[in-house]
Parts: C-alpha cells; sequence; structure tokens
C-alpha cells in the first residue's frame, strides 16, 4: 500500500516535471501525432471491414459482420502455402543479396580518392532509382528475350539462349538482380553520408599506428556506420512481408507464377480486379500481423547483441 | 601529409576503380539505350532487335509528338505543384518529429516512438486507407497527393538519428540563453542538418516525382492528373487490349515507339537536373562529424 | 410496385447525397460542384416526381430534341487512346461537343487513366459516391453480375425508364428480339445502354494471317488444316530463316480465350456451348490435350515463338514487320493494317493475307471459330442510384439508338465528317485524309463514336471506309468461314447468390489452367500428366462452376 502511494507520487511528480520541462517541445509534436491519427489509426480502424462483409451501400458500420470468414477462406485457398512460401523466398533473397550491396558500393566509393570520378559514379549509380517501374520492367522483359542483350551476351560465351522470363528457376535471381540495380546507388546516399561523418582524425590516428585499409574499415569504418547499418537492417525485417505488387504484376507471367506470384500480386487481384474489398483486406491485415511480429524480434535481437534498437 | 601506399593498396585501387567503372556502365547502358531510341526513326527501331549502341537515323518527331500532346504541359504544372508544396511541407513535418525523438530526457517519448513505428509495420490497407481519404474529402483534389503523405517514417527515423548526433551541448547552451524549442530546431538544428535535409529533399522529392498509383485512384478529373499518369498513360497507348476488337488505331503511319521512349525522357530529365545542385551537399556530409566534441 | 422502390430508392439516394453535400466543407472545385449538385437534386426531387408522372400519362411521343436546360449528369468513361492523342477529354471533341448540342444536355466526362478502368470502377464502386452514367462492362466485370448491381443497389432496372423515356431504343428492341433477350437479366430487367455490333460481320474480330508474298515465294497456298499449317510454318523457319514463325500477343486475354487453333480441335480454353446445349470447360476436356500436344510439338521444332509467355504488342510487330516471324493473330484494323503499312515504308513487297480457321481434315467446315455476341456487354452505360434525374439521362441515352442519333454515332456531323453520297454515308477528307495529319483512326475518334465500343448500334458501313487495303476487307468473309456461331457462350450470368462462389471457383481454376498451359506447351510437363492435371481442375471445383453455368444457361434459354 504505502509503496504504491509512493510510485503514485514519483509517477505524477516526474509527468509534472517532464511537462514543466519539455511543455513546448510537446506542442511542437501535436502536428506528428495528429497526422498519424489521422492517417494511419483511422484507416486502421476501418480494416474492420475484413471482418465484415463490406457492401457500400451499407457503410464500413452497418455491413454486416463474417468473423475470420476471410481469413478461413485465405488459409484454405490452394494457393495459401505458395503465396505464403514465394512471398518470404522474394523477400529474403532480396535481403540477402539487397542490403549489403549499396553498404559495399558506399565503402568503394569511400575509397576513390578522385573527386570528380567519384562525383560521376555516384551520380550515375543514381540514375536507375529516377527511372519509372513499367519503364524498367519493359525493358528487363526485353532482354530477356531470346533476342534480347542477356542472351546475346550469353551467346557471347558459348550459352545456350533460352527465354529468361520463362523459367520458374530464373525468375527471383531477375527479380532481385533487378531491384539492387535500380537501388544500390540510390541506397548508399544513406550510408555515404553516415560514412561523411566518420571524423578523418580518427584514420589519420590508424594510420600512424600503422593499420592498413582493412584494418582501417574493420576498426573506424564499421562502427562508425554500424548504426546506421542495423536500423535499416531492422526496418528491413519489418517490411519482408511488404513485398510490393507493382514489379511482380508487370513482370510476372502464367510460366513463372509458380515462384512469383506473392501475397500483394494476391491482394491486388482480388481487392481491386475482382472487387472482393473485405476479402483483400483481410490477407493485407494478415501480411501486417507477421511484419510487426518479425519486426519485433528482429528489435528485439539487435538489442541484445548491439545495443541499438527502433525504441 | 602523405602516405606511402603498400603495393596492395595499389592494388585495390585499380580493381576499385575498375569495378565502378563497370558498376557505372551497367548502370548508365539502359538509360542511354532509353536516350538512342528516343531520337532514333521510329520505322527503323520497329525493325531493330538486339543491341542499340548508336540512333538509328535521327528525327525529333517524337518530341515533338509528345509535346502536341495535350496533356503533358498540365501535368507538368500539376506535378510542379505537389512536388514544391508536398517537399516543403514534407520537410517541415517530418523535421518536427524528428526533432522531437531525438531530445533526451522526455518521458513519453518511448510511447510515441511506438506509436509511429507501429504504422510502419501495420497498416490498414489499400481499401481503408482510400475510404478515410474519401471521409476526410481529400479525393478530387491535388491536396489529397500531398497532406495524406506529409510524413514518411522511414524519412524521419533517419532524421532522427542524424539530429541525435548534433552535440547536446550546443542545445543546452541555447537553452540556458533562453531559446525556445522552436528557435532551436529552425536556427540552429536544422543549419547544422543541411547535408542530411539534402537527402530528404532528393527523397522526397523523388517519391513525390514517381508515384503515380494514389493520383490515379483519387483523381477523376483529367485536368489534375500529374506528369506519371499521363507518362503511363502514353507507355500503355500501344498495348491496350480493353480496346475493342476491329475498331482501334490503325495509324497510317509506324507504331509510336519512339514516342514512348520519348516521354519517358521527358518525364525523367527534370528530376535528373535537380540532383546536381543537391550533391554538393552529400559531400558537405561532413558537417554532421565536424561539430562533433 | 416496382416504380415505387424505383422512386424510393431515388429518394433515398437523393438524401444521402444531399446529407453528404452538407456535410462537405471543403471548397475544391470538384466538391463543390457536387454539393450544389446535390442541393438543386434535393431542391428538384419533388419536381422530378411530376415530370415523370407526367411523362408517364403523356406518352413518349410529344417529346424532342434537344431538351430544355437543365442539371449536368456525370458520365464516367474509358478514354479511348485514339481520343487521348489529341484531346484531354471526351468533352472536348467535337463528337461531344456536337452530342450535347444534339441532344440539349449538359455532361460532365470523367474518365480514369488508361489502363486503371477496373481499379478505378472498384474504388469509385467501394466509396458509394457514383457518377449519373457509368459506361462499363456491367455483364462481365461487375463481380456477380448486373442482378447483383441492382441488388447492391449501384445501379438502376430500366425496364420502366426504357418504357417511359427511350421510344427509340424500345424500338430497337422489339425489331430485334434476338438481342433484346441478350440485354436482360434473368429476372427481366433491362440494366444498360447497350453496345451493339449492328450485323455479324462486326463480329468476326479476330483471325489468322500470314505473310502472303512468302507463300507465293514458296509456292504454297494459304493453309487450312493444321497439317498444312505445319508444312507452312516450317518451310517459313528453314526457307525463309524466320526464327519464330509463328507469333502472337500472348499477353493479351482475348487472343487466348479466341485461339484459332485450339478451335481447330474443336475446344477453347474457356467455356464453350456443346453440341448438346450445354456449357463444357475446354481446357478440362481430351480435345485440349490433343491442341497442346500439337502446340509443345510445334513449340519444340521452333515453330512457335520461343518467347511466347511474355510477348506483347510491342515485340509481336516489331517481329512480323522485320520478318522475325511470318505468321501471327490479330485484328484487321489495328494489327494487319498497321504492320502492312509500317513494313511497307522498307519491304514494299510486304503482305498478309487472312487465314481461315484451321480444321483438322481437309475440306471440312470448320466447327468452331471466332465471334463475338452482338451483345460482348462491353462499354455498355447504366444509370446509376446516385442519377437525380433519371429521365434526362435516359433521353441523352436513348438518342443515339435512334435514325438521328444512329447516324451522329456512327458518322457524325453532315457535311463536316460524312456526305451522303447516294444514300450511302460517306467519309469527307476530314476523316479520311485528315488536313492536320491526324490518322484515320484518330480524325474519327474525334468526330464520331462508331470506331470504339460505346452505347449504339455499329453500323457495318463504319467498318467498310475504315478498311483501306484490299486484305483487310477479306477478313470479314474469310474468319467468318465456321460454325462458330453455333459454340458461343451466350452472355449468360450467374445468379447474385451463386456469383461469388463462381467467381471464387473459377479465379483459381484459371490461374492453374493458364499456368498448366504453358507448362505443357513448353514441354517442363509432361502431357503424361494431363489426366493428373484435370483431377486437380475437377478438385478446385470445376463440377460445381460447370453446374452454375449450366443453371444459368437454361435460365437464359428461358428468358
Amino acid at each position: 500500500m504505502m509503496k504504491d502511494k509512493k510510485m503514485n507520487g514519483s509517477f505524477g511528480y516526474r509527468m509534472r516535471k517532464d511537462w514543466i520541462r519539455n511543455r513546448s517541445l510537446y506542442l511542437l509534436v501535436i502536428p506528428v501525432v495528429v497526422f498519424y491519427l489521422m492517417f494511419h489509426y483511422k484507416p486502421m480502424y476501418g480494416a474492420i471491414i475484413a471482418f465484415k462483409d463490406y457492401t457500400p451501400a451499407l457503410g464500413v458500420a452497418k455491413s454486416p459482420w463474417v468473423g475470420f470468414a476471410n481469413f478461413t477462406r485465405f488459409f484454405k485457398s490452394v494457393y495459401f502455402t505458395r503465396l505464403i512460401k514465394n512471398t518470404i523466398l522474394l523477400s529474403v533473397y532480396n535481403l540477402i543479396f539487397g542490403f549489403p550491396a549499396p553498404i559495399i558500393l558506399a565503402l568503394l566509393l569511400n575509397e576513390v580518392r578522385n573527386k570528380h570520378f567519384k562525383s560521376i559514379t555516384q551520380t550515375i549509380t543514381y540514375l536507375p532509382h529516377f527511372i519509372s517501374l513499367i519503364v524498367v520492367t519493359g525493358m528487363l522483359t526485353n532482354f530477356c528475350m531470346t533476342t534480347g542483350l542477356f542472351n546475346d551476351i550469353i551467346a557471347l560465351f558459348g550459352g545456350e539462349r533460352a527465354p529468361l522470363l520463362q523459367d520458374p528457376k530464373l525468375y527471383r535471381t531477375i527479380y532481385v538482380a533487378s531491384s539492387i540495380w535500380q537501388e544500390v546507388g540510390w541506397g548508399s546516399i544513406i550510408y555515404l553520408s553516415a560514412l561523411a561523418g566518420v571524423d578523418s582524425q580518427l584514420y589519420e590516428a590508424a594510420q600512424i599506428d600503422g593499420a592498413g585499409k582493412w584494418k582501417q574499415l574493420i576498426h573506424v569504418t564499421m562502427p562508425a556506420i554500424a548504426p546506421t547499418i542495423i536500423i535499416m537492417l531492422i526496418m528491413k525485417m519489418g517490411s519482408l512481408m511488404n513485398m510490393g505488387y507493382e514489379k511482380t504484376i508487370l513482370l510476372y507471367n502464367p510460366s513463372t507464377y509458380e515462384t512469383a506470384d506473392i501475397i500483394s500480386s494476391h491482394i491486388y487481384r482480388i481487392g481491386l480486379l475482382d472487387q472482393d474489398w473485405s476479402y483483400s483486406t483481410a490477407i493485407g491485415l494478415f501480411n501486417s500481423v507477421i511484419n510487426f511480429g518479425l519486426l519485433i524480434i528482429t528489435n528485439k535481437i539487435s538489442k541484445r547483441y548491439s545495443e541499438t534498437s527502433l525504441w | 601529409m602523405k602516405v606511402k601506399r603498400s603495393k596492395g593498396e595499389r592494388i585495390f585501387e585499380v580493381f576499385n576503380y575498375a569495378l565502378l567503372t563497370v558498376i557505372m556502365l551497367v548502370c548508365l547502358y539502359p538509360v542511354w539505350y532509353v536516350f538512342v531510341a528516343s531520337i532514333s526513326d521510329s520505322n527503323l527501331l520497329t525493325q531493330h532487335m538486339g543491341i542499340l549502341l548508336k540512333p538509328l537515323g535521327f528525327s525529333t518527331d517524337a518530341y515533338m509528338k509528345v509535346f502536341q500532346n495535350p496533356m503533358i504541359v498540365k501535368g507538368y504544372m500539376n506535378t510542379m505543384f505537389i512536388l514544391v508544396v508536398g517537399v516543403f511541407l514534407d520537410l517541415i513535418m517530418t523535421s518536427l518529429g524528428a526533432y522531437f525523438l531525438s531530445r533526451k530526457r522526455v518521458m513519453f517519448k518511448k510511447p510515441i516512438m511506438m506509436f509511429i513505428i507501429f504504422t510502419m509495420f501495420f497498416s490498414g490497407g489499400m481499401i481503408p486507407f482510400y475510404l478515410n481519404l474519401k471521409d476526410l474529402h481529400l479525393t478530387g483534389t491535388l491536396w489529397g497527393l500531398i497532406i495524406p503523405f506529409l510524413i514518411t517514417t522511414y524519412n524521419m527515423i533517419i532524421l532522427r538519428t542524424s539530429f541525435e548526433s548534433i552535440p547536446e551541448s550546443l542545445v543546452e547552451a541555447a537553452q540556458i540563453d533562453g531559446a525556445g524549442h522552436i528557435t532551436i530546431l529552425f536556427q540552429i538544428v536544422l543549419p547544422l542538418s543541411k547535408a542530411i535535409l539534402a537527402v530528404m529533399v532528393l527523397y522526397y522529392g523523388v517519391s513525390i516525382w514517381n508515384s503515380w498509383f494514389w493520383a490515379s485512384a483519387i483523381i477523376r478529373n483529367r485536368e489534375m492528373y500529374p506528369l506519371q499518369i499521363i507518362l503511363r498513360e502514353i507507355l500503355l497507348q500501344n498495348d491496350v487490349s480493353s480496346m475493342a476488337a476491329g475498331s482501334s488505331a490503325m495509324d497510317t503511319e509506324a507504331i509510336g515507339m519512339t514516342i514512348k521512349y520519348a516521354t519517358i525522357m521527358v518525364a525523367t530529365i527534370p528530376i535528373l537536373c535537380v540532383y546536381p545542385f543537391l550533391q554538393k551537399y552529400f559531400t558537405k556530409g561532413t558537417m554532421v562529424g565536424a561539430v562533433k566534441e | 410496385m416496382k416504380k415505387r422502390t424505383l422512386s424510393l430508392l431515388l429518394t433515398a439516394a437523393m438524401t444521402a447525397t444531399a446529407l453528404a453535400g452538407c456535410g462537405g466543407s471543403q471548397t475544391t472545385t470538384g466538391e463543390s460542384t457536387q454539393a450544389e449538385g446535390a442541393n438543386s437534386g434535393a431542391g428538384a426531387s419533388t419536381g422530378a416526381g411530376e415530370t415523370k408522372a407526367e411523362g408517364a400519362g403523356a406518352g413518349a411521343a410529344e417529346f424532342s430534341y434537344p431538351m430544355a436546360a437543365g442539371d449536368k449528369l456525370s458520365y464516367w468513361c474509358e478514354l479511348t487512346t485514339t481520343v487521348s492523342a489529341n484531346y484531354a477529354s471526351l468533352g472536348d471533341t467535337p463528337f461531344a461537343k456536337g452530342w450535347q448540342k444534339e441532344t440539349g444536355a449538359q455532361i460532365e466526362f470523367l474518365h480514369p487513366p488508361t489502363g486503371q478502368l477496373k481499379e478505378q470502377f472498384s474504388l469509385i464502386l467501394a466509396d458509394g459516391n457514383l457518377p449519373d452514367l457509368m459506361e462499363y462492362n456491367w455483364m462481365v466485370d461487375y463481380p456477380g453480375g448486373p442482378e447483383k448491381a441492382i441488388k447492391d443497389g449501384v445501379i438502376l432496372p430500366l425496364n420502366d425508364v426504357f418504357e417511359q423515356y427511350c421510344p427509340n431504343l424500345t424500338a430497337y428492341l422489339k425489331a430485334n428480339p434476338d438481342i433484346d433477350k441478350m440485354i436482360k437479366t434473368d429476372e427481366g430487367h433491362y440494366y444498360v445502354f447497350p453496345f451493339i455490333r449492328g450485323e455479324d460481320k462486326l463480329c468476326n474480330t479476330i483471325g489468322l494471317m500470314l505473310r502472303e508474298d512468302w507463300l507465293e515465294e514458296l509456292n504454297l497456298e494459304v493453309p487450312t488444316t493444321i497439317d498444312e499449317w505445319h508444312t507452312v510454318l516450317t518451310a517459313f523457319k528453314e526457307k525463309k530463316g524466320a526464327a519464330a514463325p509463328y507469333c502472337f500477343e500472348y499477353t493479351n486475354a482475348q487472343y487466348l480465350n479466341s485461339d484459332p487453333f485450339a478451335y481447330a480441335f474443336e475446344t477453347n480454353r474457356s467455356f464453350y456451348l456443346g453440341s448438346d446445349g450445354k456449357a463444357h470447360f475446354g481446357a478440362a476436356e481430351e480435345n485440349y490435350k490433343d491442341f497442346l500436344a500439337t502446340m509443345a510439338q510445334w513449340y519444340a521444332e521452333g515453330l512457335i515463338d520461343p518467347d511466347l509467355a511474355t510477348l506483347g504488342n510491342d515485340q509481336v510487330s516489331a517481329k512480323i514487320t522485320n520478318g522475325t516471324a511470318g505468321a501471327s493473330m490479330g485484328q484487321a484494323g489495328s494489327r494487319m493494317g498497321t504492320w502492312t503499312t509500317a513494313a511497307r515504308s522498307s519491304n514494299p513487297t510486304f503482305k498478309l493475307v487472312a487465314a481461315p480457321p484451321p480444321t483438322l481434315e481437309k475440306g471440312a467446315k470448320a466447327e468452331f471459330g471466332q465471334i463475338e455476341n452482338k451483345y460482348s456487354g462491353r462499354a455498355s452505360v447504366a444509370i446509376t442510384t446516385s442519377c437525380k434525374d433519371v429521365e434526362r439521362a435516359a433521353r441523352l441515352m436513348d438518342y443515339a439508338y435512334g435514325e438521328a442519333g444512329h447516324l451522329y454515332f456512327n458518322f457524325g456531323t453532315e457535311g463536316e465528317s460524312y456526305n451522303m453520297v447516294e444514300g450511302y454515308p460517306t467519309y469527307t477528307d476530314t476523316i479520311m485524309k485528315n488536313p492536320e495529319g491526324l490518322p484515320v483512326s484518330q480524325a474519327m475518334s474525334a468526330y464520331i463514336r462508331g470506331n470504339y465500343n460505346g452505347p449504339f448500334v455499329q453500323d457495318i458501313r463504319y467498318l467498310e471506309q475504315y478498311y483501306t487495303l484490299e486484305e483487310q476487307k477479306a477478313t470479314g468473309g474469310t474468319w467468318g468461314d465456321s460454325n462458330g456461331k453455333a459454340h458461343v457462350m451466350p452472355p449468360v450470368t450467374p445468379t447474385s447468390d451463386e456469383s461469388r462462389e463462381f467467381s471464387t471457383i473459377m479465379n483459381e481454376i484459371n490461374t492453374y489452367r493458364d499456368e498448366m498451359t504453358l507448362k505443357f506447351i513448353f514441354g517442363t510437363e509432361s502431357l503424361d500428366n494431363f489426366d493428373e492435371y484435370v483431377k486437380n481442375i475437377e478438385n478446385m471445383g470445376l463440377s460445381r462452376a460447370l453446374e452454375i453455368q449450366n443453371a444459368a444457361l437454361e435460365r437464359y434459354n428461358a428468358r
């Protein structure tokens, strides 16, 4: 009893103190909180249509409840396991190969002494990011044809020409490689920024100590950009299941469904083309739940081993 | 001070330059391809297969055609409006949030952080989001493409991380001088974060420039279409399968493949031009390190 | 009774919109027009009731165009690419301006971005704020079909509306009972102002075509059987060096649904009407296996483009015009015509010829062939429950089905876009040789509606002038030479209760079929596994789907 009262007192005391100290700071953050309430939390309430049979004439509130029917329908779908598997595999490959690529590029660029060469390389590697996805996939489709650029190269080295985009085994490679191509330069910006922030005195000190390039990398560079890397990694993990539908829809064809069809492309087809709003929202919700789980796990792990965490 | 470089280091340097050159070529070629195709003769291009290194013939017809399109100029205006207003408001809102989250000894910082992070990984989905816009009367207006997208949480966290590296002593000194948080944010923190703000401008700018889905969802009046939707329309123009059988286009001229490429150029070049202006800040990113104690 | 439901619905819709209008505080253009519309709509609600009673009493005979000024109608439709190339909106075209002038209605045109038709339709329905008139394929693309759309409170049943305000369409339907049957639901409701192809010749749209100049050079006849096709394609490959002798736009579902080679085996990848008068699902039948076996053989022999699955119009056009391919499938206008003009600029001897529907035996008449129903559901206009002035909307739409409207929609304004030459509406040079250099298709789209789908009756005389090459004009007779009409599924619709079930089953089956068809053709899956494939399809609920389809067919026949 006594203890509780004391706790309460100290809590209230702390709150009062915090308020006096940070009042203007809290006022500052109000617009941000309102923004999140209006554009993130309100739609979450709208997601209750996943548990309803949403009919526009009745509106969200009055549409009849159907419980978990939309979810069980998804779990029972013949494509359920395949969708989950494809989504996870594609994201994991994207993470394993796509995540380190911009870091490596940033490190390589950091070693370049010639300022002009550095800035030209930077500018050019950013280029693909500016090209819209429709164009990128269009070119990719052309390049993958038996008469396309990739096959020209394969033939140059004595290989057999083949329709690359019709082979389910190659689909993920093409998807991931093109994503890396498009995003590697852009993704390196954040790391270059972090690298630019490393104190040059540290390098000089390391050199005086006789550390070579490799040692400098391990002992100076990496520790300096590690927090950035970890934060980026946690966020990537949390959006592991958030593979967008756009690229998939533009890149796949029935012969590669086996490896290409993922949850989001499925949602897109169901929700927007078949107007099954409740069902598509249910699948989306399921996806969100998994994402969130992944995020929490990664953050826990990161906290334990590196003391860097999102919260 | 010149430090002698070892043999290994020199080999690495050669290798490094070579590798980066290859990466550059790989990134450059498709853009070059689009450029070359856009100024090629459309008939020759239609019949060409495989690698394209230089223009096939020369013709600027495609560009003339693109600028004849009644929508291009309107699209530019609309996109510029969204871009300028959007990026400005985005930066303000993101800075407010990032600044709050970068402060130390704030009691409700963690709950608010959780409140924000949660939305990154948990969303209501496309349909509820749309219905919400409808409720808020944000459909059918360009503001509907600005206000709901004011803060990208990912960007805010990057900005927060950067703000955190600004020495606490500077802020405390200002507080002792009687400065409020707004003054501190706008007169100390932001000026010290030019490099990261330049990055933010690019991040927000490019995503606004390239976005099209929500515009296509909420805008019904063609006068308000942003550029990307028009670009998309022109790109899709040659393969619209929903068109009537036996009653679609028979053009007396060759298929407008070059028009596609010219459109891509027209829609991509402006955003490419912004970049060099911002690039200098990237190298000046050292500022963040310079103020370290 | 029906009438009462209708007016109840109307009142409900009006109140709802009026309320929404009052609640709105945003002052953007879009919103303010909406609010205005709602207010005046509410104010005029009693008036509308009166007019209706009058209309019923006085009959439609006294009415004449143009109508007196009134509320602006909002009209949502896809903007076809031949219009969007020169105009920002359909409303900017001379055609639409003239249409409004003739009818006296004012229209605000709303368009989804090209290629986003279904997506935007879906969102418009989700928020329930509907334009007055919506042009869409209500029969096929509204999940659950037209009857469901009526039940969901999205569109109005039009029986009373036709009777009271649409003398032209009513007369047309009376004269054409076959079409009357097609455009109703099983419950007997009219639901759209339909797009109708005026003649059978307009319904044969897709067929095979190949290089006539090559055939002559190689001393070959136009192939008519599968075996002859094999010979011709092999010759194209070996003697003409065509890397992809047969190449077509595989990514276009319309082509796949009417594949002439599948028809040769008396099958189809989707539903067809069997000789027993029942619905069949072709892709799960033995004939389909034979078709796949032939395709797989051709593919292995390199007679079919190796990049089949990813072929879009771009690539096919390039391959046909540069001689990588020698045979293809497509329409006479947008494919045959475009390719010929493009290729001739560098190869003046380039010539395509239409091939008849292939058969298995020489000389036999093809049993199956591509033909569409005169009413396919496409681009037909429904009046939504949000419409406040139903009479006005109905009169506007009915115009096209009358004599003056028919000419206007198909040929435009006399003296401007056409002239009557001996009773035959002949396009002027404004259309055929546009002074501003517009291609014929774009010039047509500026002045008429007849060259692309829409709510009117399409006139064959438009096509006769649109096809400028002899080989194009021949396509109608060649491609139409089959008994195909007997095997096309009529426009049946599942009941609204069954529709969700039907579409769920068919979505799964179709995805699986598309995937397996390609695997069989590529040889990555052996045809020995065909039985297993059929079994899987059956496990997905094919028999249930067929049951629903056949019940719908019975109801259709009983109409």
